[in-house]
């Protein structure tokens, strides 16, 4: 609930649908990216993408419901974020040193069959 | 409760009707372009899929805003949300970019796009603590460890070969677009059907007035902070209250306040004229009512902070235990030292050589 005059006066039901929207592109491309793209970092940066569209659809109901907990939510969601991306890309440095490479291809023999 | 519909009838619905065929055929025009947008090295498919991918998303937001405006009965002439539509377009572009760019620091820097995006659209649903701090900590914070981990494991580019091959050639473009065109279309099913723009909109109407009762509810905890607001902002008022309640008593003292009352029927709490009247019980037993203007209402990021603590504080000590594991865990994976064998050099040099081949395969 802003009191920002200009920023209130947007705030209707199709702002809402718009948002939503932008959520579910944002982490339908995220997972396109996930999945097609080869570099290992680029990978976790589309998860990253997706965490985002989690974020703005839990800000968007939370508009709807005039609830505060979907920012807060957020604020788990940016906590497990920064988490991820210490581990993750420590890990990818490590397998990065071991085969030279950040194509996930490198690693293909780990899956079954 | 409507919800109780058999899915099967759901499912007939969903298909059948003609604005779940707009909706849908909308999603698979989008669905397209990205799809041609992803084949490497081809810039005529590129361009094509750029008009293509476009016209999917303008016919999105043109059925999007117009269900919007049917939930609302009509009854609000809703304005063309322009900032929205700006802004989702911006983060659009940049995560399609993202996803296609060849070069991983531009992917990344894409990516930052998105975020500020993103951000500019949490000011506008008027969470303006979310949108700063995200701009803080994924710009800020996230996006330069990547950046910097990036740029530690990038190869250096070969002259003449450009970018490394890996990062070109997109894995099963087609397959991974399909998926996702059918987890779009199954979302913008779910939030845009008539049941559920009529659910948003009964919730929007009850969302404005709880939202201004919670945040008042939530001040409960600390009457004194709120009756020195009030206070402040309304000195002569506060002193009429003051003087009817406790007459006879210098106007120095202040009377102590025991609890801010709440009736069922939220009399305490009153929507008045450019602002909220509160009532509050005093330690005799009497009552004042005062008045609270807007302007002093707790802003986002004190409404937010209140609700962190006060809601979810196992929450909020494990995202710290979480956040300090992580950082223990970076620190031991990065110092492992790896030693390469005989053999995993001997199996080393056999990967370059692979992919080199695949690179060469990779660019006929």
């Amino acid at each position: 609930m802003t009191d920002n005059p200009i920023l209130l006066a947007d705030t209707g039901a199709a702002t809402i649908n718009v948002a939503l929207l932008m959520s579910a592109l944002l982490f339908v491309i995220g997972l396109v990216g996930f999945l097609s793209r080869r570099n290992m970092i680029l990978m976790f940066l589309c998860t990253e993408l997706m965490f985002q569209a989690a974020a703005l659809a839990m800000i968007a109901f939370g508009k709807v419901h005039g609830d505060l907990s979907g920012q807060v939510f957020v604020i788990f969601i940016l906590t497990v974020a920064a988490a991820e991306a210490a581990l993750a890309l420590g890990l990818v440095v490590l397998l990065y040193r071991r085969r030279e490479t950040l194509d996930s291809e490198a690693w293909s023999e780990l899956r079954e069959a | 409760m409507e919800i109780a519909l058999p899915p099967t009838q759901l499912l007939a619905e969903a298909i059948a009707s003609p604005a779940a065929i707009a909706l849908t055929s909308a999603c698979a025009i989008g669905a397209a372009g990205l799809a041609l947008l992803m084949q490497p090295g081809k810039k005529g498919l590129r361009i094509a899929g750029t008009v293509i991918a476009l016209a999917g998303f303008a016919m999105l937001l043109v059925e999007v805003i117009k269900r919007a405006s049917a939930g609302e009965d009509g009854a609000t002439t809703s304005i063309p949300p322009v900032f929205p539509v700006i802004f989702s377009f911006i983060a659009l572009a940049g995560a399609v970019r993202m996803v296609t760019h060849p070069k991983p620091v531009f992917a990344a820097l894409y990516f930052i796009l998105v975020v500020i995006a993103t951000a500019g659209m949490f000011l506008l649903l008027g969470a303006e603590f979310m949108a700063f701090s995200l701009i803080i900590v994924y710009a800020g914070a996230i996006l330069i460890t990547y950046m910097f981990v990036l740029m530690l494991a990038q190869q250096s580019p070969v002259a003449g070969v450009g970018d490394a091959w890996y990062d070109r050639v997109p894995r099963e473009a087609v397959s991974a677009v399909v998926v996702g065109f059918v987890i779009l279309a199954t979302l913008s099913d779910a939030y845009f059907s008539a049941r559920t723009q009529t659910q948003l909109a009964d919730a929007r109407a009850n969302g404005e007035s709880a939202a201004i009762e919670r945040a008042w509810e939530r001040l409960e905890g600390m009457p004194k902070l709120l009756l020195e607001t009030a206070r402040t902002a309304h000195e002569d008022q506060w002193r009429a209250a003051q003087r009817e309640v406790a007459a006879g008593t210098t106007a120095a003292t202040m009377p102590e306040i025991v609890s801010i009352e709440q009736k069922a029927d939220g009399s305490a709490l009153r929507r008045i004229e450019g602002g909220v009247s509160v009532s509050a019980k005093l330690a005799d037993g009497s009552t004042i009512s005062v008045a609270i203007p807007d302007a002093l209402r707790p802003d986002n990021s004190r409404q937010v902070g209140v609700d962190l603590v006060s809601k979810f504080p196992a929450g909020l000590e494990i995202a710290g235990v979480v956040l300090l594991m992580a950082l223990f865990g970076a620190v031991i994976l990065a110092r492992k030292q790896i030693e390469l064998g005989e053999d995993e050099r001997r199996g080393l040099a056999g990967m370059r050589r692979i992919t080199v081949d695949g690179e060469a395969g990779g660019m006929r």
